[in-house]
This record gives structure tokens, sequence and C-alpha cells, in this order.
């Protein structure tokens, strides 16, 4: 469960640097419960976009424009992980 | 002068800039709702062609900053050159950049421009009597803490350049601390790459710095603070092949060499960089 856990917030981590050609940061030194815009890993909202076309490309989890959750679950990569577990279950779900 | 008289003085001079700036809010108290009529009824009068009302709203606009700008020129509160030229403009639609040390930025380069869109916190497009007029000047909602949001921005502010209106956008996202920039955000350069349009990129000084966010409005420092505004670069997004970010980088780069060496440089006399 641990492993599991681990491998998808290193994936995250893995896919921000990678997606958004941080050069400067390895992934490993992002830490999972810190702010992935403003005074944390400084993203700005044209990152934010490319980040959610790559989870949906990615992970099959489209984020909606207008929910009001949004800020919520882009805030680090601990709630990114949590919301792409989240829609994944969903998906899981016969007739949800 | 002895120093006591001295003191005197400037205490005297410091409550006669308090005074003026007492006598301009009140007048702004007084007069704005009639400006909002006034806006209204032309919006409902020009309607028609829904681009040819935007060019005109924003062209009453700008006059409307820069009878506010000579207002506060001749008042003694501040110092700005309304027939300030913003040089090596291009003809068509541009994303024009800038510094933001005071509150002043936008109506005065807005003024200069003679009208330009722009993006407008939600809380104050949404305000009753103002939603109306900035819909129709073109000003963009802008997305708030939605990080998502921006999809529907940066869409209609490509739409916007496409038109032929230029979008005037602060990168750094609020005003600048007296002693530094803060990092610059990308959707500036976004917009200008999907655009294929030229950014402009104006720096802007305010000495003494005054409707900062350490110089509040009825703190005005003693001397009468002096805007100036000038065009620093032009830089062509085809150079870096349309990439947001190298052109986020060069702009960010350039601005942060002027902010250090603003001391021994004025920006007037910063020759433009035209990269095209």
């Amino acid at each position: 469960m641990t492993d599991k856990t681990d491998t998808l917030e290193d994936d995250l981590k893995t896919m921000i640097v990678e997606t958004l050609a941080l050069e400067d940061v390895d992934p490993q030194s992002i830490e999972t419960a810190a702010p992935l815009f403003g005074e944390g890993l400084g993203l700005d909202s044209i990152d934010a976009l490319e980040l959610a076309l790559a989870i949906h490309t990615e992970f099959g989890v489209r984020t909606k424009e207008n929910d009001e959750n949004n800020r919520g679950y882009y805030h680090s990569v601990e709630t990114l992980a949590a919301f792409i577990r989240q829609e994944q279950g969903k998906a899981s779900v016969p007739g949800a | 002068m002895s120093a006591p008289t001295t003191r005197v003085s400037q205490d005297i001079l410091r409550l006669a800039r308090k005074g003026r700036i007492v006598f301009t809010v009140s007048s702004y108290t007084v007069l704005a709702p009639f400006g909002y009529v006034l806006f209204a009824l032309t919006y409902a009068l020009w309607r028609g062609d829904e681009l040819l009302q935007m060019r005109r709203m924003q062209a009453l606009t700008a006059a409307a900053y820069r009878f506010m700008h000579r207002w506060l020129h001749l008042a003694r509160i501040t110092r700005f050159d309304v027939a300030t030229k913003l040089e090596h403009l291009p003809e068509g639609a541009c994303v024009v950049v800038a510094n933001h040390p005071t509150l002043m930025d936008v109506t005065s380069i807005i003024g200069l421009l003679n009208g330009a869109c722009t993006v407008a916190k939600p809380g104050l497009y949404q305000r009753r009597l103002l939603r109306g007029v900035l819909h129709g000047s073109g000003v963009i909602e802008g997305a708030g803490d939605n990080p998502m949001g921006s999809g529907r921005v940066m869409d209609e502010a490509v739409e916007r350049l496409g038109q032929g209106f230029s979008m005037v956008i602060f990168p750094e996202g609020t005003r600048s601390p007296r002693d530094k920039l803060l990092p610059f955000g990308r959707a500036a350069f976004e917009m200008a790459c999907r655009a294929k349009v030229p950014v402009v990129s104006v720096a802007i000084t305010c000495e003494p710095v005054w409707l900062s966010k350490e110089q509040p409005l009825f703190d005005p420092p003693m001397q009468t603070p002096r805007l100036t505004l000038a065009t620093l670069a032009i830089d062509d997004p085809a150079r870096v092949d349309y990439d947001s970010r190298r052109l986020c980088q060069v702009v960010e780069g350039r601005y942060q060499q002027w902010f250090l060496g603003q001391g021994a440089q004025e920006p007037s006399t910063v020759a433009p960089k035209d990269t095209r």
C-alpha cells in the first residue's frame, strides 16, 4: 500500500518536472505536501493548464474548468494524488 | 533655516498634501456615480457593432484616465505627463507588460495607449455598476482562485488580440514590493505566443513611491511622487519559436537587469531593444 502510494506521488513529481521543463528541479526534491503554486514550487496558471492536460493524458482524469475545488486539488502533489485516486475510483465504479 | 522651523514647514507641507488628497478622494466619491451613469448611458447609446463599441468605450476610458492624471498633476498630488509617448509601439495589436509599483500604473498606461484590454479581478468585474461597462470595453474577467480558469482567460485574450486590441498585463500579478520585482507569471507571454503578436515591455517608476503596498493613500511622501513610463524593449515571440517559457525568461531577465540598474539609469534613457 505504501509502495503504491509512493509510486503515484513519485510519478506526479516526475511528470511535473518533465511536463513543465523545470530544468533545475530534481523530482525527489519536491516535497509531497508543499504548495505547487506561489511560494512553494512557484508554478503559475499556465503551468496548471499544462499539468491538467498531462494528468488527463497520463491518468485519464479530466479536471473540470469550473470546479470550485480545483484550487484544493492542485495545492500540492499530495492533494493532486488524492484527486486522481478519487476520480479513478469513481470511474471504476459501474454507473458512477 | 533652523531645525524646528524646517520641521514646522514640513508639517505644513504634509498637511497641505493630505488636504489635497482628501479633496480629491471626496471629489471622486461625489463625481464617480455620475461618471458611472455617463459611461452606462454612452454604452447604451453606442450599441451596435460590438468591436466598434469596444474601441469607443476604451477611448472614452483612456480619456477619463488622462483627465484624472491631469487633475492629480494640477493638484500637485502626483506628477505625470499624459503627453508622454511610448516609443516604438507596433502598429497593430501587442501585449504590453509592465512592472507594477503603484495603483496608478493601470490608469497611466491605458491613458497613454489610448485604450487597451486588460484582465480585471472577478470581485471588481462582478460589481453591478461596472460589469456592463467593463464587458463593453473588452475587459476580461480574471480567473480568480481557480487555477483552471486561466484557460478561458487565455482564449478570450487571444481572441481580443486577433481582433486588433492590445492587452495590458502586469506579469507579477500584483503590485511590486519596493525593493524587488516579484517572479513573472507566463500568461502574458503565452497570449503573445498564441496570437503571434509582439510583447512591449514598459518600465514604470514612481519616485518617491506612493500607492504601493507599503505606502498607502493617506500616507503620502513629502515630495510629490513623479510617475514615468518608458518603452524598455519590444520582443517578437518568433525569435524564441513561440515558446512562452523562454520569452518570459528573456523579458523577466531584462526587467531584473533594469531594476538593479535603476538608480544609475532612468528608464527614458534605456534604448528599446527590438529583437524582431
